[in-house]
């Protein structure tokens, strides 16, 4: 986990960026946080701001009962754009 | 609290011309409470906050101490009653800029309502704004640990529950184009995926989307921040992105033929001028006919630019456009009476003829064959005419870009070589840099320093050759250039077969035969702000009036004649057609962030040949993985892109108006309380514990967040990776009661936040361990003790000694290093998944930038002074000010509302004992 930090602003500000790449690695089936910053290659720290910037905004929801090894997973909910 | 919301009591108007009897700064909890009991006494209350919604801190927390009753729940009832409040006038998303004490005793406040770009009155709190909003940033009101929208309700139980759109004026980018097109809109949807939604935001502006996407010389990348860190973004080219992809999704435009509105309107010139203004007129419904002289439309575009920079196709995809909405363009069509249309049933005319006429290189043998000027020869081109200049020796006289252009036609159509003659060096020349560049690497050839002398001929009356006199630079004149001056007695000759003059242009007005009214210097004369000529339904605009300037500066023109005579056709004023917000301080901009990222700029895509053989179009376009990552680096200069999502989702029209300006009053009063709060401790000052380097180490505003049923993850997760944490830690008295970070003072509250969180976290993870490293607990407090005795209970774990380091493990896990006292004093170290730092107060140091320097009064740790604590709470140095809850120091909720109490009762004395005379109290419907 450890790795450089990111002005959070300059790491929020990309959340549009990365949607797509989250979005498609989530097509496959749910992920916790740390697998889909594996699927797509990102600091698991930032997918955190990206991830949860997409559930705020209804793009991403948590299963329930979904806790694995400490971690929830999430799916996408259909918003498309 | 009483109920005097529904009954307020009034007191009669006071002999006086206050604007309000109190101004109370802040909206927490102790500003609400003192403008509440104000009000209630039956005073007139301003209430100003800097935040969108009243609240302060209070009601970003999850519970209160020791009651554990939900914050929310309890504050946003009060929260309510403020707003509501007969006598209460709240002035959200403001700031008072100064208090100035007159001699009477009384105050005027410059108080500035800052433009939230919502109108309050109608926007329902919906936030559909928020869910389209393009442009992401931290929330402050979630400690940042999630990210929220430019638009934006300020928190879900936000009192008002209004929008609020994040916006410090203009992005740089967007302010610097002519066209007025919203350049950080369009990259901002890009970045979001919404291409057609990019193309649209820039056909608002203008027909000539993937014309501007190619041939606009991008003033708008000349005042990129990101310019001064790694290089700018690619904005033309983003533009030419969305272009080409709408263009390949076979999509409309979205633009419908709008009703007809009666009027019609002629157009002379199918520049970008006059395609732009006809456009913007048929959208407004007005019936609009383009005359056109030449056998295309287009102009300039079209006669002119060379197609490997902008294809002919592109042009005409464009003019659809315009089409579309039922323009009519007549080709071969010159008009040489303007005026005279009005006969034919034209409202107004427009004259927008641009430059086409060369300007003589004034020198002898100008006549001779082989000599053209450069808009003739372009022009021909185009149309497809014969020139020749297969293997011929051709020289280009000036230094703009149509020399340029000149220049790269000619190596295309097979010369045998290509010389670009110019008087002045290379800085000075006035073709764009990379124009002279990429003419360079595509074989042509620069003289500096000569001047035109005469062409030489051949026997059969053509050319053979330019002798030239040779130039030197003095000092710069009037427009900044360097003054060229001939060396006497030079003289160069470059050897040419063919010779193109390209050192000006200028309107041909001839055809007009005087008919339109025409400056000294050829120019057509109209009003440079509305357009219109001394022919009152006649307006010119665009290079025309102003002499040759760029496409963008041209379709700006285009927008500003058409909303002016638009103006006049419905008998309205003329006005200011440029109503664009200041620019934003880029420096502040860059200031923002600790630190940028450098990410490379997209390689230009240009493809050049050394000798190239044809007119195909030299520049790549963007990949979508180049322009997703490209348009990704823009760092939202503005916060607010003006993308117009928000505009499209907000389901009342006119609710949102990005053009909205802050309003600046200047009002009396006859007493003030300032309530400007606290400030919470920067963990980042303690370095040793990791705040800011290590993700897992947070504050106690974080997790109380975390807490809240407001929470920004799905319950309490560690941010470093969304795991749920087993084992937390709890550093108290970070930053306070600490002399290393100068702040020896208790913060009064840390050590009963802390014990709350702890019951909390126990009661949201019951497998949750919890410790706690603490100097000493303080809990004086009526049940305070008891609270932490039942946090004990529960099961958490309180270690005695102070937190020495706290070092991160690969896994994110946190090693704590602490003096364990009640065991020996060892020092110890223990694992945690989380750790929160639990962080003292500081004073808001905003409380004496009210007052004139040195004014209002602080105390050695910088919180409003109370010279009579004791005896008079609530007490300033400065008569008729007083200070309520935590400004004057650390408290808690509970002491802040009986300290905001006694503010207003101080208050309320101060202003019985200053009033001329005692009015009457008398109970008034609210």
């Amino acid at each position: 986990m450890p790795g450089a930090n990111r002005d959070v602003r300059e790491v929020i500000r990309e959340e549009a960026v990365w949607r797509p790449r989250i979005l498609a690695a989530l097509s496959s089936g749910p992920m916790t946080v740390p697998e889909s910053a594996a699927a797509i290659n990102a600091p698991v720290h930032e997918v955190v701001f990206w991830v949860f910037g997409m559930r705020r905004y209804g793009w991403l929801a948590e299963l329930k009962e979904s806790e694995d090894g400490g971690y929830f997973r999430y799916e996408p909910t259909g918003r498309v754009s | 609290m009483t109920d005097m919301t529904d009954m307020a009591v009034a007191r009669d108007a006071a002999p006086t011309s206050l604007d309000y009897d109190v101004l109370v700064v802040g909206a927490g909890i102790g500003g609400m409470e003192s403008a509440l009991k104000l009000g209630d006494m039956g005073y007139k209350v301003l209430l100003v906050e800097k935040e969108a919604s009243v609240g302060g801190k209070m009601i970003l927390l999850s519970k209160v101490f020791p009651t554990l009753d939900c914050a929310s729940c309890i504050s946003t009832p009060k929260m309510a009653s403020t707003i509501h409040h007969a006598n209460i006038t709240p002035w959200t998303y403001s700031q008072v800029d100064k208090i100035r004490r007159a001699a009477d005793g009384t105050f005027t406040a410059t108080v500035t309502q800052k433009a939230r770009y919502v109108d309050i009155d109608s926007c329902t709190g919906c936030q559909k704004c928020e869910m389209a909003c393009t442009v992401a940033v931290p929330d402050q009101f979630n400690a940042d640990l999630v990210a929220r929208r430019a638009a934006h309700l300020t928190f879900p139980q936000a009192v008002p529950k209004k929008a609020v759109i994040d916006r410090g004026g203009s992005s740089p980018c967007s302010f610097a184009c002519p066209a007025g097109i919203q350049a950080h809109g369009y990259v901002s949807l890009i970045r979001s995926g919404l291409d057609e939604e990019a193309f649209r935001l820039v056909l608002d502006a203008t027909p000539l989307v993937g014309t501007l996407g190619r041939a606009c010389y991008a003033p708008c990348e000349g005042e990129c921040t990101r310019g001064s860190l790694e290089g700018t973004l690619p904005i033309r080219r983003l533009k030419r992105f969305a272009s080409d992809k709408h263009d390949a999704s076979g999509n409309d435009n979205g633009l419908a033929r709008p009703e007809s509105n009666g009027k019609r309107v002629a157009v002379v010139g199918s520049g970008p001028t006059g395609l732009t203004a006809a456009f913007q007129l048929a959208k407004l419904g007005y019936g609009v006919k383009v005359f056109e002289a030449a056998p295309v439309a287009g102009g300039f575009l079209r006669l002119g630019i060379p197609s490997y920079r902008l294809p002919e196709a592109v042009v005409e995809r464009d003019i659809e456009n315009v089409t579309g909405l039922g323009v009519e363009i007549a080709v071969n069509s010159m008009v040489s009476d303007p005026a005279a249309l009005k006969a034919d049933g034209f409202d107004a005319v427009l004259v927008a003829t641009g430059t086409h006429r060369d300007s003589g290189l004034g020198v002898p043998g100008e006549d001779r064959l082989g000599v053209m000027g450069a808009t003739a020869f372009l022009r021909k081109i185009k149309l497809g005419q014969p020139v020749d200049v297969k293997g011929k020796r051709v020289v280009v006289v000036g230094g703009g870009n149509v020399a340029m252009d000149s220049a790269r036609v000619a190596r295309r159509l097979g010369a045998a070589s290509v010389t670009v003659a110019y008087r002045r060096s290379r800085e000075e020349m006035p073709a764009h840099h990379v124009e002279s560049v990429d003419a360079e690497k595509e074989g042509v050839e620069f003289r500096l320093l000569l001047a035109p002398a005469e062409i030489l001929g051949n026997a059969q009356g053509g050319v053979a050759g330019l002798r030239c006199t040779e130039m030197r630079l003095g000092a710069p004149d009037a427009s900044g250039r360097k003054s060229v001056e001939p060396v006497p007695g030079s003289s160069v000759t470059i050897d040419a077969d063919v010779v193109i003059a390209a050192i000006g242009m200028a309107p041909d007005t001839s055809m007009f035969g005087g008919r339109v009214p025409v400056e000294k210097n050829g120019r057509l004369s109209s009003n440079k702000a509305t357009c219109q000529t001394g022919v009152e339904h006649v307006f010119a605009a665009g290079d025309a009036v102003n002499g040759p300037t760029d496409i963008t500066r041209a379709v700006g023109e285009g927008r500003k004649a058409a909303h002016q005579i638009d103006a006049w056709l419905n008998g309205r004023e003329f006005d200011n057609w440029d109503d664009r917000l200041p620019v934003v301080d880029k420096q502040a901009v860059l200031a923002r962030q600790k630190a940028f990222t450098l990410s490379a700029p997209t390689p230009d895509g240009m493809q050049l040949e050394p000798a190239p053989t044809d007119f195909h179009e030299i520049e790549a376009p963007l990949t979508e993985a180049e322009a997703r990552r490209s348009s990704g680096r823009c760092i939202d200069c503005a916060v607010c892109s003006e993308c117009g999502e928000c505009v499209a989702a907000c389901p009342v029209d006119g609710c949102i108006d990005l053009r909205s300006t802050a309003k600046t009053s200047d009002l009396k009063v006859g007493a003030v309380v300032v309530s400007t709060g606290f400030k919470l401790f920067p963990a980042d000052l303690k370095p040793q514990y990791g705040f800011g380097k290590y993700q897992n180490v947070i504050t106690a505003m974080q997790m109380d967040r975390l807490l809240a049923p407001t929470r920004p993850f799905n319950t309490v997760l560690r941010p470093g990776d969304g795991k749920v944490p087993d084992r937390i830690a709890y550093v108290l008295c970070t930053g306070s009661r600490d002399k290393q970070v100068d702040n020896p003072l208790c913060s009064r509250f840390c050590c009963m936040y802390s014990i709350k969180q702890n019951q909390l976290i126990m009661g949201a993870l019951p497998l949750a361990d919890v410790t706690v490293h603490y100097m000493d607990i303080r809990a004086p407090g009526k049940r305070y003790d008891e609270f932490y005795e039942q946090a004990k209970a529960m099961g958490a774990n309180y270690v005695k000694g102070r937190v020495a380091d706290i070092t991160e493990k690969p896994d994110g896990n946190l090693l704590l290093k602490f003096e364990d006292i009640e065991n020996g004093g060892a020092i110890t170290e223990a694992e945690y998944d989380l750790v929160v730092l639990a962080v003292g107060v500081q004073p808001n140091r905003d409380a004496e930038e009210l007052f004139e320097v040195g004014e209002l009064q602080l105390d050695e740790w910088h919180y409003v002074n109370e010279p009579e604590e004791d005896m008079n709470p609530g007490q300033t140095n400065i008569p008729g000010v007083y200070v309520a809850g935590a400004a004057s120091g650390a408290k808690d909720i509970a002491d802040s509302i009986v300290h905001a109490g006694a503010a207003a009762a101080q208050v309320a004395a101060h202003l019985e004992r200053t009033r001329p005379a005692l009015p009457k109290i008398e109970m008034v419907p609210a």
